[in-house]
């Protein structure tokens, strides 16, 4: 990795903490979904303090050059993080739709209630 | 109407009748609500059937969105304390005055410990407490040494900020995120049952994860967050 990489690396990852800190402090944010990029912050900070770490990884897995583990590593672990927002996603619509389903057929008795008064 | 004894109930059908039934008959100078957190199984039918003050979540949000529930319910009712209490019947009842007279000296939180004169356990289970006790004397220079305890008392300060507030939960990181901002936080010894029906939804690498995330949480969120302002706590301050 060069240094320049690293460089670059160590700014994002800062930068990308800030972000969310300022976005908790405003209350857009919950505690719970942003562990998940202050941690991927910090691996990011560590890989560019310590190169050794990507340089063993390619030793192990045959791959060339650190910076494509790198690659491989990021597009795993956002795939990862993709897949289970799809699930996240598909929760929230059903509860929505749960929700709704249920305020309108409680709401339902209410009118017919008042009718018969 | 001074205290409120928040029940969050998840899939609780085998504990939740013994334990209410309990509070009704022995104490009955505490209000409850039970807060049914969209269970699958039969709770909701069964505080329905008994007459229990119910919150009712059609769909599970999780401890944090029941127990959030719980806290405007006291808030719109205008209770002056709120105690969480588990419907597993972990928590004991007796030690509900104790927590109260703690509160009433003019803590905005008090947690019921097991650990206060009692030494912690060396177990593994014990270890993530450790981890988060640490995090939290590292970040607010005090001691807290039961902070996953489940049985905490809050004052009416506390009720009407964790019941709107987004990143307020009752974990052990807003309470550390509470004593950062200035709220006193103390803690009373207690008992704990061991639970004797149906299952703890914390099995061990659930466990894990919350470790870390309240590790993670308190000692790099909590710590940049800027502290709430918190109001005064006399009553002529009420809106």
């Amino acid at each position: 990795m060069s240094d320049t990489l690293r460089i670059v690396l160590i700014v994002a990852s800062v930068l990308c903490l800030l972000f969310m800190l300022r976005k908790i402090s405003q209350s857009k944010v919950r505690i719970d979904d942003a562990i998940f990029w202050i941690v991927g912050a910090f691996v990011l900070v560590i890989i560019s303090i310590f190169p050794q770490i990507p340089s063993w990884c390619c030793d192990l897995l045959g791959i060339q050059t650190p910076v494509n583990f790198l690659f491989l590593f990021m597009i795993f672990i956002l795939l990862a993080k993709l897949f289970y927002m799809t699930i996240r996603v598909s929760q929230l619509e059903s509860k929505v739709k749960e929700l709704s389903q249920r305020y309108a057929l409680d709401h339902m008795d209410d009118e017919v209630k008042q009718d018969e008064e | 109407m001074k205290l409120l004894i928040i029940i969050p109930a998840y899939n609780e059908q085998e504990n939740i009748e013994r334990v209410v039934d309990h509070l009704i008959q022995d104490y009955p100078q505490y209000s409850y609500v039970v807060v049914n957190d969209g269970s699958k199984d039969n709770t909701a039918a069964i505080c329905r059937k008994r007459g229990y003050n119910l919150i009712d979540l059609p769909v599970n949000l999780g401890l944090a969105g029941g127990f959030q529930a719980g806290m405007q319910y006291a808030e719109k009712h205008g209770f002056e304390y709120a105690i969480q209490y588990d419907a597993d019947g972990q928590h004991r009842a007796e030690y509900i005055g104790a927590l109260l007279e703690e509160c009433e000296t003019g803590k905005d939180i008090v947690i019921g410990s097991r650990f206060v004169q009692k030494k912690k356990p060396l177990s593994l289970r014990m270890l993530g407490s450790r981890m988060i006790s640490g995090a939290i004397r590292l970040t607010t220079f005090r001691k807290i040494k039961d902070p996953t305890s489940g049985m905490r008392i809050y004052n009416r300060r506390m009720i009407k900020l964790f019941a709107h507030h987004t990143n307020l939960s009752p974990e052990p990181d807003s309470v550390a995120y509470m004593m950062k901002s200035g709220a006193k936080v103390s803690e009373v010894q207690v008992e704990m049952d061991e639970r004797t029906a149906g299952v703890s939804y914390l099995n061990a690498p659930k466990a894990m994860f919350y470790m870390l995330r309240m590790v993670v949480s308190i000692l790099f969120i909590q710590v940049f967050r800027s502290p709430i302002r918190l109001k005064d706590n006399s009553p002529e301050n009420e809106e």
